[in-house]
């Protein structure tokens, strides 16, 4: 492994909870002004019981709980595949939902203030809306990965723009996910079946392409999500490899995180109140060597981290804040695990 | 006697081979096997590794909850989508007569992803050695921790294992002592799971706390095994767990007890005793060579026969997914695919937890007056939706034959859609009875398209109410 960049772990915060102060399958976060975490709980699968799993979960990088909105189901302000998360210069909260096709606007108390979007193939429609972004102008940027475009709105739903169409060329997609902009506002985008990150201009005209499928350096396997730094290095959330991959601009890897997490405050409180479980599991091994058949499989690196808890597993989003840190999302095992960078 | 809409004994045959060695097949995957001869079709099922592997890639994505598989019905959901959408059935379908034969169950581990490894040991070894199957599955955390052997200890031993792998794994009651169980229970000593303590604390509790489930490992633990000498089945020595499954393969009670369940689950629900020592003798021919046993079976006079046909009540396993397939529906994930596993569940059989060690009473039990309409509605809710691609093909089949379409054509076509080519007459004569109350469809008039349309999807709904369809 090259490692070129001074990328430490910081800490997680976490615990996996059906409601309440933790989380459950969450897929992104975002955080307003102020710096208050928004996770977003996936959860599933859809049966009755499970639906008020569902929900956005509000809180601090330090795990400060702060409390939390929504609940599965198909009505105003309710979920049912929720996807991605952004806020808009007004501090308003747009969560996107892939099975709804729409996006759902909310206040940072999580008051629902309104929806658009409609499915469709047409121009302006969705089919599975699975990431958003604002650009510096408040337009919603939209991976719309049924449709293998990115698409271009303001905030109210007013079409703008779209590029892409199905394929494995430049500008061609296959299932796009995650996309974040630039300072210059260049659109990356995780081009999920398509194994690379592509990069275009801000009305849409290719420019870069990074990767190619596998497990090496620069290698992707089905990437989700992406964040670039102001030094224009990829934080390359790399789904399929169970890792987040730090590349040069040049596309070489300048790090890999392959997962750290120790135990967030919030598992620290739920050991406290389980003695018996807890002394148990300081006398485990947590990190068991496995079966060389297993990890040399094709899902080896998924069957690592089933194994081992502090390995990412499904890291469905990486985002960077100005104090230098990386939130990575990481959905099978109900936690962020945050990494501090250089700035 | 018994009257079909095609006369085609090769077609009925290769739709019958289909129900059993797979979950069926629509009319053009019919047509496709035809054109290669049943031995070469039989020989494709066999070699499922040369069909390509379902990608999961896309269903994990968007179904999160089955990227982990933390959840039982999640697990159940990834096995029915998986089963409706294989290009390998035979895979699938001896998967699931091995979960039945080696019956663990979610309830007690509260591990679901535990139960798809184990499902995916039997994806992996189904169709090969016996001798293979019985070390994996001796050496599965899920079947580890189900029948107790991470408590099996030098000097002090748990039988809980050792008993059900000779009475309901291998040879049956009868045909060993109590002696037996003891000594097969010692040679097992040392066999556990890795952390089984913390894993024992997390399943009782059921905790899935700080961080979801962790997975199990096999761990051998040569300190905790018994290594004196042992007397098992009248062979007796040092024996460890590999040389006790060396003895139990050789046994005729093990290769008749296998044979007796594959029979029951690939033919027949009424058993044959000279068919099942065809099947027997095979087996100790080749040293318990499952594929080739199987190979036997399909091949065999006692199995494509017309007295093996509609032999078996579906289960709803079969049932669910089996018109699935033939809606054309669930072939690209989305949040439905849970309910084919809940719809399994409420016709009693509830996949990767079943009721006992024992697995499901299986055949006339699987139906009962309440179980009856479950499946009838759930199989007719499924094919009546003519949005779905399967039941537009056959809309648009008949629809192709000419501008009208009288009522034997309506009844015969939908039966051969449906694969049903051997339909009773009582059947058939209902049928058409109820077709012809309302008189041939007419695509030729604009305003009798939309409701001619419907009649098809109604009477596709009429076929899988009746008996012929509620067998295999």
């Amino acid at each position: 492994m090259t490692v070129q960049v001074e990328i430490g772990y910081s800490h997680t915060v976490g615990f996996l909870a059906n409601q309440g102060r933790g989380f459950n399958n969450p897929v992104d976060v975002a955080w307003d002004s102020a710096g208050v975490l928004y996770v977003l709980n996936r959860a599933g699968p859809e049966v009755g019981i499970r639906l008020p799993y569902k929900r956005v979960t509000i809180c601090t990088v330090d795990e400060e709980y702060l409390g939390e909105f929504g609940t599965g189901g198909q009505g105003d302000g309710e979920f049912w595949w929720p996807s991605s998360l952004a806020f808009d210069s007004e501090d308003r909260l747009y969560v996107a939902d892939e099975a709804l096709h729409r996006i759902s606007i909310f206040d940072r108390q999580g008051q629902f203030l309104g929806k658009w979007g409609t499915g469709g193939s047409e121009e302006g429609q969705l089919n599975r809306v699975s990431s958003i972004a604002f650009d510096s102008e408040d337009n919603l940027l939209v991976s719309d990965s049924l449709n293998h475009r990115i698409q271009k709105f303001t905030k109210d739903g007013r079409f703008l723009a779209s590029w892409g169409e199905p394929g494995e060329g430049p500008g061609q997609f296959n299932m796009p996910w995650g996309l974040c902009l630039d300072g210059q506002g260049n659109v990356y985008v995780a081009d999920w079946r398509n194994d690379r990150i592509q990069k275009f201009e801000p009305d849409g005209k290719f420019l870069q392409l990074w990767g190619g499928s596998g497990d090496g350096e620069g290698e992707f396997n089905r990437p989700a999500a992406l964040a670039v730094d102001p030094e224009q290095n990829l934080y390359v959330a790399d789904w399929g490899n169970e890792r987040v991959q730090v590349l040069s601009p040049e596309g070489k890897m300048l790090a890999q995180l392959r997962g750290d997490s120790i135990a967030s405050r919030w598992a620290d409180d739920y050991f406290a109140a389980n003695p018996a479980e807890y002394a148990a599991r300081l006398a485990a091994n947590l990190e068991p060597e496995l079966k060389r058949e297993l990890k040399s499989g094709r899902e080896g690196r998924r069957e690592e981290s089933a194994n081992i808890e502090k390995l990412l597993w499904g890291p469905t989003s990486v985002k960077l804040d100005s104090a230098g840190r990386i939130y990575i999302v990481d959905s099978c095992r109900h936690r962020l695990q945050i990494y501090r960078r250089p700035v | 006697m018994t009257r079909g809409p095609d006369s085609n004994k090769a077609t009925a045959l290769m739709a019958h081979l289909l129900r059993r060695a797979g979950f069926g097949a629509t009319r053009d995957e019919l047509e496709l096997y035809l054109s290669q001869g049943y031995s070469a079709v039989v020989e494709e099922l066999l070699h499922p590794e040369g069909q390509p592997e379902l990608e999961d890639d896309i269903i994990r994505r968007y179904n999160m909850d089955q990227n982990s598989l933390m959840l039982i019905e999640s697990s159940q959901a990834n096995w029915m989508y998986r089963i409706v959408n294989t290009k390998r059935p035979l895979e699938e379908k001896m998967a699931l007569f091995w979960h039945g034969l080696f019956a663990t169950a979610y309830g007690k581990l509260n591990h679901a992803k535990a139960m798809v490894n184990q499902t995916n040991a039997f994806r992996r070894c189904g169709l090969g050695h016996f001798r293979t199957l019985l070390l994996e599955l001796s050496r599965d955390p899920a079947m580890i921790f189900w029948l107790d052997n991470k408590d099996n200890h030098n000097g002090a031993p748990n039988e809980n294992y050792g008993r059900e792998l000779l009475e309901l794994f291998s040879m049956g009651i009868g045909t060993y002592t109590e002696d037996d169980v003891k000594a097969c229970a010692r040679a097992f000593t040392g066999w556990t799971i890795a952390n089984a303590d913390y894993m024992s604390q997390r399943a009782s509790r059921d905790s899935i706390w700080p961080h979801g489930r962790l997975d199990w490992q096999f761990l051998y633990l040569p300190e905790d095994h018994d290594d004196t000498d042992k007397t098992f089945l009248g062979n007796t020595g040092r024996f460890n767990g590999e040389d006790i499954i060396d003895i139990i393969i050789q046994q005729p009670a093990t290769a008749w007890f296998i044979a007796s369940k594959l029979y029951a689950f690939f033919v027949a629900d009424t058993p044959d005793e000279t068919a099942i020592q065809v099947l027997a003798d095979e087996f100790q021919r080749s040293g318990g060579d499952i594929r080739q046993v199987m190979r036997t079976l399909f091949l065999s006079d006692f199995f494509q026969g017309q007295q093996a046909r509609l032999a078996r009540v579906k289960s709803p396993a079969e049932l669910v997914a089996g018109t699935a397939r033939l809606a054309g529906s669930h072939q690209f994930p989305d949040w439905s695919t849970v309910n084919l596993a809940m719809d399994v569940n409420f016709m009693g059989q509830e996949i990767l937890n079943p009721p006992t060690v024992e697995g499901w009473h299986t055949g006339a039990e699987w139906i009962d007056t309440g179980n009856l309409v479950e499946r009838i509605n759930s199989a007719a809710l499924e094919i009546g939706d003519a949005g779905q691609p399967g039941v537009r093909a056959v809309i648009d089949r008949i629809r192709s034959q000419g501008e009208v379409c009288s009522v034997e054509e309506l009844v015969d076509l939908c039966l051969e859609w449906m694969g049903q080519f051997e339909v009773s007459e009582i059947t058939r004569q209902g049928l058409l009875d109820y077709a012809q109350k309302r008189g041939a469809l007419h695509f030729d008039r604009q305003d009798q398209v939309a409701c001619s349309e419907q009649r098809v999807g109604e009477m596709l709904q009429l076929i899988v109410a009746t008996r012929e369809y509620q067998l295999a």
